[in-house]
């Protein structure tokens, strides 16, 4: 059976057809380029919380009590999950729909600068009584990560630090220090090992993740203090590769095999779960291992101090809130800005998150030496005991550098694939590449 | 006329599967006989293998479901409900399903009406661009929807349905469609024209007699486009992360992943949002597996 096309489908195909030309053809919206308006400030404003689900609660609150506080304006809460909110912001930059207010760290914050999504706060902040209220590091860290000189896109609200969480109870057992410098976290590896009886001294990071945790491990132990040396950074240094050689040469030796596909998930998972001697993680898996383990079976402490006596560790992204470009007011989300970076708030916030508070009359907060990791990081941070290597969060290259350009090289080098030397080579060469590139620019 | 036809032969399949042997029934072949003689165990245990493989991650996933936060027992004892609670009281999980299942149900039937139309279409009518739009069809299942984000994100923002869940019911719609048409449409070439003609003979209109003969002939294929369809909008994350920005439209993908923080994991409540999420897609295959098979290969071979 045959059936011929009629003139009436032709038209109707031409009539779609063009529709859907026009539909798309018009399209246009409140992208990152809308240069949006102050507004009344009064109305309706968006939140979307960068780490959304184990944040919201402390959010909602917080909310509550702004709306309390300002009841002519409503603030519609969104949580992001944390593994998508680089793809949700760029999906809204490039088709429209950002939010007014954001939460955005500093690990893709030049990438959101770069597209003119967010917009400067110096000018707001000189009029806020949060002037000078911020931890000065911060502030320079979400400056630095922006690449845009003294421009500041976010507020700082509270910034991570990593932290060397060990089994207090194993190293009772076989008499050990705890592993507070490079020669002890070694020894406590090799000793707490017994991989016959399933027990290891140490998980590594092979997986998601693994490239900052290596160069925690590279640059504290050789004592570098400096990214880069002039135009070129330090990355595959002498020193460094040989502290990187030395870290690596841990996997399957003290650590599980299954290691190399380790993400902070799995890491962390398997440390609350099984008989492993230490791990490198932030503060903000405090709570999982008080769940797992209770308060008596393991302590947190910051990262070894090197052979040189100086504990030296690379930056951790700072957190922060940006005001969009877009937003149609302004007023009302800087405000809410305003709000959540206070004193209360931000203490309240960084309680329940187990980070650093960016509000110094926060830090000052009696919560923060109620909790040991938390208390021994902040004085880490702020006593000058501890040098940071600031990673270039600003390069708009990085985080493809650091993720997935070399993410699967460090597995090889696990694997005894390739060197160290070759690991931190080829990684250097793309780094001084990308920092050419990004001077060339007109930047830095 | 046609429709006693139609019954009158379903009614006599099982009576002749009764009644007439199948032809070789009686002299097993070289090859049944071969089979026969192999060991049971060189066949169940590389099954168990496998099964334990498949099954191992489910047992997990509950385990950690059960059990109570802190413990390490690898047997579900003692139970909690707790995880359960949380996810689904304190984490909006009642929520997320009830719109994973509206998206759910929305996509399968707006996939089935319109599969049945463009696959009719390619059974029983010959045009020009038939060939070329059957390439189309098949060229277009590479195109991850990734790809598609933007566009159909800023055509969704100039309908004004962003935060709608017919955004999503209609992208989910849209990128099943392709392989739902090419399969519909197999079925619908099983079905002798011949029927459909009876029919029309008989009076009935194209429409009537699609609805009445051919129709319940594709229920094989309804099922396993359909229940693709429901499957694959239940576990679709991108497009509900992208178009949906209000906590209340979110659905259950995205509050799983809602459930892995930057540094903390809940895996308690992340195994129990995972359970909630299983269970539908459980249901749905053990009720309609017999269907499915018997869809999937009748249809797979239909060019």
């Amino acid at each position: 059976m045959t059936i011929s096309k009629t003139q009436r489908g032709r038209a109707a195909a031409a009539v779609s057809l063009a529709a859907a030309l026009a539909l798309t053809a018009t399209a246009c919206g409140d992208d990152g380029s809308d240069s949006g308006t102050e507004g009344s400030g009064k109305g309706e404003i968006t939140f979307w919380d960068n780490n959304g689900g184990p944040r919201t609660a402390i959010w909602t609150e917080i909310i509550k009590d702004f709306e309390k506080k300002n009841p002519n304006i409503e603030v519609k809460y969104v949580p992001i999950p944390i593994a998508d909110v680089q793809s949700k912001y760029d999906t809204a930059i490039a088709g429209g729909g950002l939010p007014d207010v954001g939460g955005v760290s500093t690990a893709y914050l030049a990438n959101m600068v770069s597209q003119e999504a967010l917009e400067p706060i110096n000018k707001r902040l000189e009029k806020s009584p949060l002037k000078g209220q911020l931890v000065e590091g911060m502030v320079q860290s979400v400056r630095a990560a922006a690449g845009r000189g003294d421009d500041l896109y976010s507020m700082p609200t509270s910034a991570n630090n990593g932290a060397l969480w060990y089994r207090t109870d194993l190293f009772e057992a076989a008499k050990l220090e705890a592993p507070t410098t490079w020669p002890k976290f070694y020894e406590a590896a090799d000793k707490l090992t017994d991989a016959k009886d399933n027990k290891f001294g140490y998980t590594i990071r092979g997986g998601a993740g693994s490239i900052a945790q290596a160069l925690d491990a590279a640059y504290g132990q050789s004592g570098i203090t400096s990214f880069w040396d002039g135009e070129k950074t330090t990355l595959n240094d002498p020193k460094n590769v040989e502290a990187l050689e030395k870290y690596a040469a841990l996997f399957k030796k003290t650590t599980p095999a299954a290691d190399l596909n380790n993400d902070f998930t799995k890491m962390v998972a398997q440390w609350d779960t099984g008989t492993i001697g230490m791990l490198s993680h932030n503060l903000g898996s405090y709570q999982d291992h008080l769940k797992a383990l209770g308060e008596e079976k393991f302590a947190g402490i910051p990262a070894p101090i090197g052979e040189g006596g100086t504990r030296v560790q690379v930056s951790n992204p700072v957190d922060g809130l940006g005001l969009f470009r877009s937003s149609k007011n302004k007023n009302a989300a800087w405000k809410f800005i305003e709000f959540a970076a206070s004193h209360e708030s931000n203490s309240k916030w960084n309680k329940a998150a187990g980070a650093i508070p960016a509000n110094t009359e926060a830090a000052k907060d009696p919560w923060i030496n109620e909790t040991e990791p938390t208390a021994l990081a902040a004085k880490a941070l702020t006593d000058g005991s501890t040098k940071i290597v600031d990673l270039p969060y600003y390069l708009p290259d990085w985080n493809n550098i650091s993720k997935a350009d070399n993410e699967p090289e460090f597995q090889k080098l696990l694997l005894g694939k390739v060197t160290a030397k070759a690991f931190l080579d080829k990684m250097a060469d793309e780094l001084n590449a990308a920092n050419k590139e990004w001077q060339e620019l007109g930047n830095g | 006329m046609t429709a006693a036809l139609v019954e009158k032969n379903n009614a006599a399949q099982p009576a002749a599967r009764h009644s007439a042997p199948p032809p070789f029934s009686s002299r097993r072949t070289k090859r049944e006989r071969a089979f026969d003689d192999v060991p049971r165990w060189q066949i169940y245990l590389p099954l168990g293998v496998y099964l334990l493989f498949t099954l191992i991650p489910f047992y997990w996933m509950l385990l950690f479901a059960v059990r109570p936060a802190g413990s390490t027992s690898l047997v579900p004892w003692p139970m909690t409900g707790d995880h359960f609670s949380k996810v689904w009281n304190e984490r909006s999980f009642a929520v997320f399903f009830q719109n994973s299942m509206l998206v759910g149900v929305a996509t399968l039937i707006t996939t089935t009406l319109v599969a049945l139309a463009g696959g009719y279409a390619l059974a029983r009518f010959d045009f020009k661009i038939k060939g070329g739009f059957m390439l189309a069809l098949l060229c277009s299942q590479f195109i991850p929807g990734a790809l598609m984000l933007v566009p159909l994100f800023e055509i969704f923002k100039n309908l004004q349905m962003i935060n709608s869940l017919w955004s999503v019911v209609i992208a989910e719609t849209v990128f099943q469609l392709p392989l739902s048409i090419i399969l519909i449409s197999g079925f619908i070439k099983n079905v002798p024209v011949s029927l459909e003609e009876a029919a029309w003979v008989d009076g009935c209109s194209r429409f009537k007699a699609f609805r009445t003969v051919v129709l319940p002939l594709l229920r094989p294929g309804l099922i396993a486009v359909g229940s693709f369809a429901f499957v694959h909008s239940w576990n679709h994350f991108l497009f509900a992360l992208m178009f949906l920005s209000e906590q209340d439209k979110q659905t259950i993908p995205v509050g799983l992943n809602t459930l892995i923080g930057a540094d903390s994991v809940d895996l308690g409540a992340l195994a129990a949002g995972g359970v909630i999420a299983a269970v539908p897609v459980v249901i749905v295959f053990a009720f309609i597996q017999k269907w499915l098979i018997t869809g999937f290969s009748a249809g797979a071979v239909k060019g």
